[in-house]
Protein backbone atom coordinates (compact mmCIF):
# COMPACT_ATOMS: atom_id res chain seq x y z
CA UNK A 1 0.00 0.00 0.00
CA UNK A 2 1.54 3.31 -0.80
CA UNK A 3 2.46 5.15 2.42
CA UNK A 4 0.74 8.19 1.26
CA UNK A 5 -2.53 6.56 1.20
CA UNK A 6 -1.95 5.20 4.71
CA UNK A 7 -0.73 8.72 5.66
CA UNK A 8 -4.15 10.33 4.63
CA UNK A 9 -5.65 7.02 6.07
CA UNK A 10 -4.49 7.80 9.38
CA UNK A 11 -4.79 11.61 9.74
CA UNK A 12 -8.91 11.01 8.44
CA UNK A 13 -8.84 8.29 11.24
CA UNK A 14 -7.88 10.72 13.97
CA UNK A 15 -9.94 13.49 12.89
CA UNK A 16 -12.84 11.85 12.76
CA UNK A 17 -12.36 10.08 16.13
CA UNK A 18 -11.77 14.22 17.29
CA UNK A 19 -14.85 14.53 15.92
CA UNK A 20 -16.83 11.80 17.48
CA UNK A 21 -15.48 12.71 20.52
CA UNK A 22 -15.94 16.12 20.92
CA UNK A 23 -19.79 15.05 19.87
CA UNK A 24 -20.32 13.12 22.75
CA UNK A 25 -18.81 15.06 25.32
CA UNK A 26 -21.00 17.68 24.02
CA UNK A 27 -23.71 15.23 24.64
CA UNK A 28 -22.89 14.90 28.34
CA UNK A 29 -21.66 18.25 29.45
CA UNK A 30 -24.48 20.58 27.80
CA UNK A 31 -26.83 22.10 29.59
CA UNK A 32 -30.29 21.77 27.53
CA UNK A 33 -31.57 19.38 24.60
CA UNK A 34 -31.35 22.38 22.28
CA UNK A 35 -27.42 22.71 22.39
CA UNK A 36 -27.09 18.58 22.67
CA UNK A 37 -28.67 18.45 19.36
CA UNK A 38 -26.28 21.09 18.18
CA UNK A 39 -23.35 19.12 19.40
CA UNK A 40 -23.98 15.76 18.43
CA UNK A 41 -25.03 17.27 14.77
CA UNK A 42 -20.80 16.58 14.39
CA UNK A 43 -20.71 13.39 15.70
CA UNK A 44 -22.68 12.16 12.49
CA UNK A 45 -21.92 14.59 10.17
CA UNK A 46 -17.88 15.00 10.48
CA UNK A 47 -16.90 12.06 12.49
CA UNK A 48 -18.07 9.35 10.26
CA UNK A 49 -17.43 10.92 7.43
CA UNK A 50 -13.93 11.57 7.68
CA UNK A 51 -13.74 7.88 8.95
CA UNK A 52 -15.18 7.25 5.37
CA UNK A 53 -13.01 9.03 3.68
CA UNK A 54 -10.25 6.58 5.07
CA UNK A 55 -12.24 4.09 3.96
CA UNK A 56 -12.60 5.25 0.56
CA UNK A 57 -8.98 4.91 -0.13
CA UNK A 58 -7.60 1.85 1.49
CA UNK A 59 -11.02 -0.67 0.75
CA UNK A 60 -11.35 -2.30 -2.81
CA UNK A 61 -14.52 -1.49 -4.13
CA UNK A 62 -15.50 1.13 -1.00
CA UNK A 63 -15.36 4.42 -3.68
CA UNK A 64 -18.74 4.19 -4.84
CA UNK A 65 -20.00 2.66 -1.81
CA UNK A 66 -18.66 5.15 0.62
CA UNK A 67 -19.57 8.16 -1.41
CA UNK A 68 -23.22 6.63 -1.33
CA UNK A 69 -23.30 6.80 2.29
CA UNK A 70 -21.43 10.21 2.47
CA UNK A 71 -24.22 11.70 0.62
CA UNK A 72 -26.59 10.05 3.13
CA UNK A 73 -25.07 11.10 6.00
CA UNK A 74 -25.15 14.15 5.16
CA UNK A 75 -28.49 14.42 4.18
CA UNK A 76 -30.04 12.26 7.25
CA UNK A 77 -27.99 14.16 9.93
CA UNK A 78 -29.67 17.51 10.09
CA UNK A 79 -32.93 16.38 8.82
CA UNK A 80 -32.94 14.18 12.16
CA UNK A 81 -31.59 17.25 14.36
CA UNK A 82 -34.56 19.38 12.96
CA UNK A 83 -37.28 16.69 13.88
CA UNK A 84 -35.69 16.65 16.93
CA UNK A 85 -35.06 20.24 17.50
CA UNK A 86 -39.32 20.98 16.56
CA UNK A 87 -40.39 17.59 18.20
CA UNK A 88 -38.79 19.18 21.79
CA UNK A 89 -39.81 22.47 21.71
CA UNK A 90 -43.29 21.37 20.48
CA UNK A 91 -43.50 19.24 24.29
CA UNK A 92 -42.48 22.62 25.74
CA UNK A 93 -38.96 21.45 26.67
CA UNK A 94 -37.87 24.93 28.52
CA UNK A 95 -34.83 26.73 27.18
CA UNK A 96 -32.18 27.11 29.81
CA UNK A 97 -30.01 29.99 29.84
CA UNK A 98 -32.23 31.55 27.53
CA UNK A 99 -31.77 35.10 26.26
CA UNK A 100 -34.93 35.12 24.16
CA UNK A 101 -36.88 32.86 22.63
CA UNK A 102 -38.16 33.51 19.00
CA UNK A 103 -40.37 31.16 18.43
CA UNK A 104 -42.40 31.93 20.98
CA UNK A 105 -43.38 35.53 19.76
CA UNK A 106 -43.69 33.99 15.98
CA UNK A 107 -45.84 31.20 16.48
CA UNK A 108 -48.15 29.94 19.38
CA UNK A 109 -47.13 25.91 19.79
CA UNK A 110 -50.89 24.17 20.02
CA UNK A 111 -51.39 22.69 23.43
CA UNK B 1 -0.92 -2.29 5.73
CA UNK B 2 1.39 -0.47 8.49
CA UNK B 3 1.51 -1.32 12.24
CA UNK B 4 0.90 2.11 12.23
CA UNK B 5 -2.51 2.62 10.79
CA UNK B 6 -3.18 -0.75 12.49
CA UNK B 7 -2.70 0.69 15.94
CA UNK B 8 -4.58 3.96 15.06
CA UNK B 9 -6.95 2.07 14.01
CA UNK B 10 -7.47 -0.64 16.83
CA UNK B 11 -7.23 2.92 19.15
CA UNK B 12 -10.03 4.77 17.51
CA UNK B 13 -12.55 1.39 17.71
CA UNK B 14 -11.36 1.31 21.66
CA UNK B 15 -12.46 5.36 22.02
CA UNK B 16 -15.41 4.62 19.67
CA UNK B 17 -16.66 1.84 22.15
CA UNK B 18 -16.23 4.13 25.08
CA UNK B 19 -18.13 6.55 23.73
CA UNK B 20 -20.93 4.11 22.64
CA UNK B 21 -20.98 3.27 26.60
CA UNK B 22 -21.59 6.55 27.38
CA UNK B 23 -24.50 7.03 24.85
CA UNK B 24 -25.96 4.36 26.54
CA UNK B 25 -25.74 5.88 29.96
CA UNK B 26 -27.17 9.10 28.01
CA UNK B 27 -30.06 6.58 27.10
CA UNK B 28 -30.67 5.01 30.55
CA UNK B 29 -30.31 8.74 32.10
CA UNK B 30 -32.07 11.20 30.23
CA UNK B 31 -33.79 14.11 31.57
CA UNK B 32 -36.57 13.60 29.44
CA UNK B 33 -38.00 11.71 26.54
CA UNK B 34 -35.69 13.86 24.03
CA UNK B 35 -32.30 13.17 25.31
CA UNK B 36 -33.17 9.56 25.42
CA UNK B 37 -34.00 9.63 21.66
CA UNK B 38 -31.04 11.57 21.24
CA UNK B 39 -28.71 9.46 22.94
CA UNK B 40 -29.86 6.79 20.90
CA UNK B 41 -29.80 8.23 17.63
CA UNK B 42 -26.14 8.89 18.26
CA UNK B 43 -25.63 5.08 19.13
CA UNK B 44 -26.69 4.57 15.73
CA UNK B 45 -24.54 6.82 14.34
CA UNK B 46 -21.38 5.58 16.44
CA UNK B 47 -22.26 2.11 15.13
CA UNK B 48 -21.48 3.22 11.85
CA UNK B 49 -18.29 4.60 12.59
CA UNK B 50 -17.38 1.16 14.39
CA UNK B 51 -18.89 -0.38 11.03
CA UNK B 52 -16.64 1.60 8.93
CA UNK B 53 -13.64 1.05 11.37
CA UNK B 54 -14.02 -3.16 11.38
CA UNK B 55 -14.23 -2.26 7.15
CA UNK B 56 -11.04 -0.69 7.39
CA UNK B 57 -9.37 -2.85 9.50
CA UNK B 58 -10.17 -6.38 7.38
CA UNK B 59 -10.04 -4.17 3.91
CA UNK B 60 -13.13 -6.06 3.15
CA UNK B 61 -15.86 -3.41 2.00
CA UNK B 62 -18.81 -5.31 2.83
CA UNK B 63 -19.14 -3.74 5.94
CA UNK B 64 -19.99 -0.25 4.66
CA UNK B 65 -22.92 -1.84 2.88
CA UNK B 66 -23.65 -2.39 6.41
CA UNK B 67 -23.27 0.90 7.52
CA UNK B 68 -25.05 2.07 4.17
CA UNK B 69 -28.15 0.38 5.46
CA UNK B 70 -28.03 1.60 8.44
CA UNK B 71 -27.44 5.20 7.83
CA UNK B 72 -30.38 4.54 5.42
CA UNK B 73 -32.82 3.25 7.56
CA UNK B 74 -31.70 4.27 11.19
CA UNK B 75 -32.80 7.89 10.93
CA UNK B 76 -36.35 7.13 9.80
CA UNK B 77 -37.00 5.58 13.02
CA UNK B 78 -35.64 8.33 14.48
CA UNK B 79 -37.56 10.56 12.74
CA UNK B 80 -40.87 8.54 13.07
CA UNK B 81 -40.33 9.03 16.88
CA UNK B 82 -40.21 12.46 17.01
CA UNK B 83 -42.79 13.23 15.17
CA UNK B 84 -44.86 10.08 17.20
CA UNK B 85 -43.50 13.11 20.73
CA UNK B 86 -44.54 15.81 18.89
CA UNK B 87 -48.30 15.58 18.09
CA UNK B 88 -49.22 11.95 19.59
CA UNK B 89 -50.29 10.68 16.10
CA UNK B 90 -47.66 9.53 13.23
CA UNK B 91 -49.91 9.76 10.09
Amino acid sequence: MQPILELIAILAVIGGTAFSITGVLGLVRLPDVYTRLHATGKVGVFGVVLLLIAALLLTPLGLGKGLVLIVLLLIGGPVTAHALASAAYRIRIPLKHALRDDLAETSEPEP
Amino acid sequence: MSAVLDLVLYLALAIHLGLLAVCVWRVWRGENVIDRLLGADVFATLVMAVLVLVALLTLNSLYIDVALALAALGFIGTIALAKYIADQQIF
